[in-house]
C-alpha cells in the first residue's frame, strides 16, 4: 500500500512538477494548487488534479495557510508537500497541516521555529560542538553592547537579522565608524521584513566557499547524511551553480564536515530531509551558517551521485516508516553539477525578464537531467521567482560532468524571455571554475560584465529569413485563455530608457 | 526584410530561383536550404553540412537560436521606425512590475543617479534612476500601479 493516498503539493513551478513525478512513481495521487496567474502553468497540468487557491499575489495564494488547507480538504489529500520557498519553513503551516489531521512532508513546526531563529540556532550548534563563525548571539541587544562585541570580533563584521533570510537586512561593516549607522539600517530592514529586529554579529569571512550537508532523519532519532554540496557560485546571496562532491574537500575534511552535519541535525531533533549550511574558510576551517528545514533547490545533484530519490525518502519518513538507510549503505558515484536557468537579463543588471515562452527545447542525452517548470506557451509572470528550470549533468569525474554541462547549455533552447543562459555558459567555461577555484565572490571577481551578444553570422540571418518566410507567425503555445494582445505582459518591448 | 540587431540594420532578401532559394545578406549571396522540423525548429543545409536551429517570430521581434546562442532581432517596419522617432525624454519601467514607491513629484529637481521610483517584480526591487540632472516634468505612476516597458513613468525637462 502506498505511504499516502493523495498528496497536495503546496507549491508551484519546477519543484511542484518534481514532487509530482516521485508521487506518481510511488502510486500516490497528486493534487496541485494554482493562483489566478498560474491557471495554465505546467505544474497545474502535470498533477492528477489542480485546484485554485486565490489571486496572483503570493500572500493571498501560495502563502495563504487557510487557502492551502481548504484546498487539501477539498481534494481529500492525506499529506501536504510544501516544496521549497513559500511556506516550506513556516512552523505555523506545519502545525496547521498536522492539526488538520494531515501529514506534513517535512519537519514539525517546533523544528522550523528552532532553526529559523539564528541566535538560538547558533547557541544550539555551539553547545553541540558544531563550529560556528566567531561572533555574538547574546540576548543583550543594546547598541553599545553590539558595538563592543563587533570590535571584539574584529573587522570586518557581518550584521545579520536573527530572523529571516535571503540576504535581507544583512550588512558587512569594514570599519568601526560605519558600525552604528549600518546597525540602525539593518534593524530597520529586519523590523519591516521579519517583524523582529534582533541582531546576530559574525566575523565576515573573506573568500569563503559555501558547502552544505544533506541530512535525513526519522522520528525515532536515526540520522544520516547524504554527503555535501558546494554552492559557492552565488549572485546576491542566491545560488546559481551547485555541485557535489565539493572540489575543495579532502577525505578527512569531508568526513568531519558530514559528521558535523549529522551532529547539527541531532542537536536540532531534526526529522525528515534538511540541509546544514557551512562556510568553508580558505584555511580549511568550516563554520555553521544555518539550517534549511526543507528540500533544497539543488537536491538533484545529491540524487545523481547517491542514486537516491530525496522526495521519496521525505514521503517515507513523513508516513512514519523508519529510515531503512544506514550510513554505510549510502555511497556516491561520480560528480554532478546543477545550473539554475532563470528569466533574468544578464546584460541588464540581472533584472527579471517576464514574458511568454515561445519555444522550448531542453537538452537531452546520457547524464543530463532537466527539472523544469515551463512548457512552450507558459507565461513567466512578475509575481514569482524567476527560476525556469534546473539543468543537471552527471559524469564519472568533475571534468566529465562539467564538459557535459558546457555542451548541454549550448543545446538549451528557450525563446521568448531573456534568460541567464550565456552567464551560465560563461561560468562553466571559466578557467577558474574548471579548476574548481570557487568562492562566494566568484561572480563579482571574474564575471561582472557579460559581453554583448554580437549580431548573428550572415548564414544564420539567411536561415532565419528562410524559416520565417515559409511559416506563419508563432505567437504562443497551445494553452487556452491566453491574454489578448493588448495585455501589457504581451508587449515584451525593447528594454530601453527612452 | 530589414533586421535590427543592436545598432546595426541588416537587409536580408529572399529570392526564389529555379535551383532553390537564394538569400542575400547585406548584398552577400548565400545558398542554403531550410527545412521545418517542427514548430520553431528547423534544419539548415549548406553544401553537405546540416545543422538544427530554432526561430520564432513575435510581432516585429524575431527570436533566433543559432549554435548555442540566443539572438533577439527586430524587424524594421514603418511602425517600428515611427516608434523609434518618438522615443524622447521619458523614463520607462525597466521591466513589467508593480510600482512600490514614487520618490519624486513634478517640479522636483533631481541629480543624475537619484531614485525616482521603485518597481518590484519577481521578489526583486529595482529603482528607476535619473539618467541626468534635471527637473521632473511629470510623473505618470502611482504606488500600486502595474507598469511595463514602453510606458513613460517619469518625464524630465
Amino acid at each position: 500500500m502506498p505511504a499516502f493516498q493523495k498528496v497536495l503539493i503546496a507549491n508551484r513551478g519546477e519543484i511542484a512538477v518534481r514532487v509530482a513525478r516521485t508521487c506518481r512513481a510511488m502510486g500516490i495521487a497528486t493534487a496541485a494548487v494554482y493562483s489566478e496567474a498560474d491557471a495554465h502553468a505546467l505544474h497545474a497540468r502535470v498533477a492528477d488534479e489542480a485546484v485554485p487557491i486565490g489571486p496572483a499575489e503570493a500572500a493571498r495564494s501560495y502563502l495563504s495557510i487557510d487557502a492551502l488547507l481548504a484546498a487539501a480538504r477539498r481534494v481529500g489529500a492525506d499529506a501536504v508537500h510544501p516544496g521549497y520557498g513559500f511556506l516550506s519553513q513556516n512552523g505555523d503551516f506545519a502545525d496547521a497541516v498536522a492539526g488538520a489531521g494531515l501529514a506534513f512532508i517535512g519537519p514539525p513546526g517546533d523544528v522550523h521555529r528552532r532553526m529559523g531563529d539564528k541566535k538560538g540556532a547558533r547557541r544550539l550548534m555551539a553547545a553541540a560542538g558544531v563550529p560556528v563563525v566567531p561572533g555574538y548571539d547574546g540576548d543583550d541587544q543594546a547598541d553599545a553592547t553590539l558595538a563592543r562585541e563587533a570590535a571584539r570580533i574584529g573587522w570586518p563584521v557581518m550584521i545579520k537579522p536573527s530572523r529571516g533570510g535571503g540576504g535581507k537586512g544583512m550588512r558587512a561593516v569594514r570599519a568601526e565608524k560605519e558600525f552604528l549607522p549600518a546597525l540602525a539600517a539593518a534593524r530597520r530592514e529586519a523590523r519591516s521584513a521579519f517583524g523582529d529586529d534582533a541582531i546576530v554579529l559574525e566575523r565576515l569571512l573573506e573568500r569563503p566557499r559555501h558547502v552544505e550537508v544533506q541530512v535525513l532523519a526519522d522520528a525515532s532519532g536515526q540520522a544520516v547524511h547524504l554527503f555535501e554540496r558546494e554552492c559557492s557560485i552565488q549572485r546576491r546571496h542566491q545560488k546559481v551553480v551547485e555541485e557535489t562532491p565539493s572540489p575543495a574537500l579532502g577525505g578527512d575534511q569531508r568526513r568531519a564536515l558530514c559528521a558535523a552535519g549529522v551532529a547539527a541535525a541531532r542537536a536540532a531533533s531534526y526529522v525528515n530531509a534538511g540541509t546544514v549550511e557551512f562556510l568553508l574558510d580558505p584555511s580549511g576551517e568550516f563554520y555553521f551558517l544555518e539550517m534549511n528545514t526543507r528540500l533544497q533547490v539543488e537536491h538533484p545533484v545529491t540524487e545523481c551521485v547517491t542514486g537516491l530519490d530525496l522526495v521519496r525518502l521525505q514521503i517515507e519518513v513523513a508516513s512514519g516508516v523508519p529510515l531503512g538507510l544506514t550510513q554505510d549503505a549510502i555511497t556516491t558515484r561520480g560528480h554532478a553539477l546543477e545550473c539554475r536557468l532563470s528569466a533574468e537579463d544578464p546584460w541588464n543588471a540581472d533584472l527579471p525578464s517576464p514574458g511568454r515562452i515561445l519555444h522550448l527545447a531542453p537538452p537531452e542525452g546520457p547524464g543530463i537531467r532537466w527539472d523544469g517548470g515551463i512548457a512552450t506557451g507558459s507565461d513567466v509572470t512578475v509575481h514569482y521567482d524567476p527560476l525556469l528550470a534546473k539543468l543537471v549533468t552527471w559524469g564519472a569525474s568533475r571534468d566529465e560532468s562539467v564538459a557535459r554541462m558546457a555542451e548541454a547549455l549550448r543545446r538549451t533552447v528557450v525563446l521568448g524571455v531573456v534568460t541567464n543562459l550565456e552567464r551560465l555558459q560563461a561560468i562553466v567555461d571559466h578557467p577558474a571554475f574548471r579548476r574548481g577555484l570557487l568562492h562566494t565572490g566568484f561572480l563579482d571577481e571574474h564575471l561582472t560584465g557579460l559581453p554583448r551578444v554580437p549580431c548573428p553570422p550572415p548564414e544564420a540571418l539567411a536561415a532565419a529569413a528562410l524559416a520565417l518566410s515559409g511559416t506563419p507567425e508563432i505567437t504562443g503555445g497551445p494553452t487556452p485563455g491566453r491574454p489578448s494582445p493588448s495585455d501589457p505582459w504581451q508587449t515584451l518591448g525593447a528594454w530601453r530608457l527612452g | 526584410m530589414r533586421l535590427v540587431c543592436g545598432d546595426e540594420t541588416i537587409v536580408v532578401e529572399v529570392r526564389e530561383t529555379a535551383g532553390g532559394s537564394e538569400v542575400t545578406v547585406n548584398g552577400q549571396a548565400l545558398r542554403l536550404h531550410v527545412d521545418t522540423v517542427g514548430p520553431g525548429e528547423f534544419t539548415c543545409r549548406q553544401a553537405e553540412h546540416v545543422e538544427t536551429f530554432h526561430c520564432v517570430r513575435e510581432g516585429d521581434v524575431v527570436h533566433l537560436f543559432w549554435r548555442g546562442r540566443v539572438y533577439r532581432l527586430e524587424e524594421e517596419t514603418e511602425t517600428s521606425r515611427a516608434a523609434h522617432r518618438h522615443a524622447g525624454g521619458g523614463l520607462e519601467a525597466p521591466m513589467p512590475g508593480k510600482v512600490i514607491a514614487v520618490k519624486v513629484a513634478p517640479g522636483d529637481t533631481v541629480a543624475k543617479g537619484d531614485e525616482l521610483l521603485v518597481v518590484e517584480a519577481m521578489k526583486m526591487e529595482n529603482a528607476v534612476r535619473a539618467p541626468r540632472d534635471g527637473r521632473v516634468k511629470s510623473v505618470a505612476a502611482r504606488v500600486g500601479d502595474m507598469v511595463s516597458p514602453g510606458v513613460v513613468l517619469v518625464e524630465l525637462e
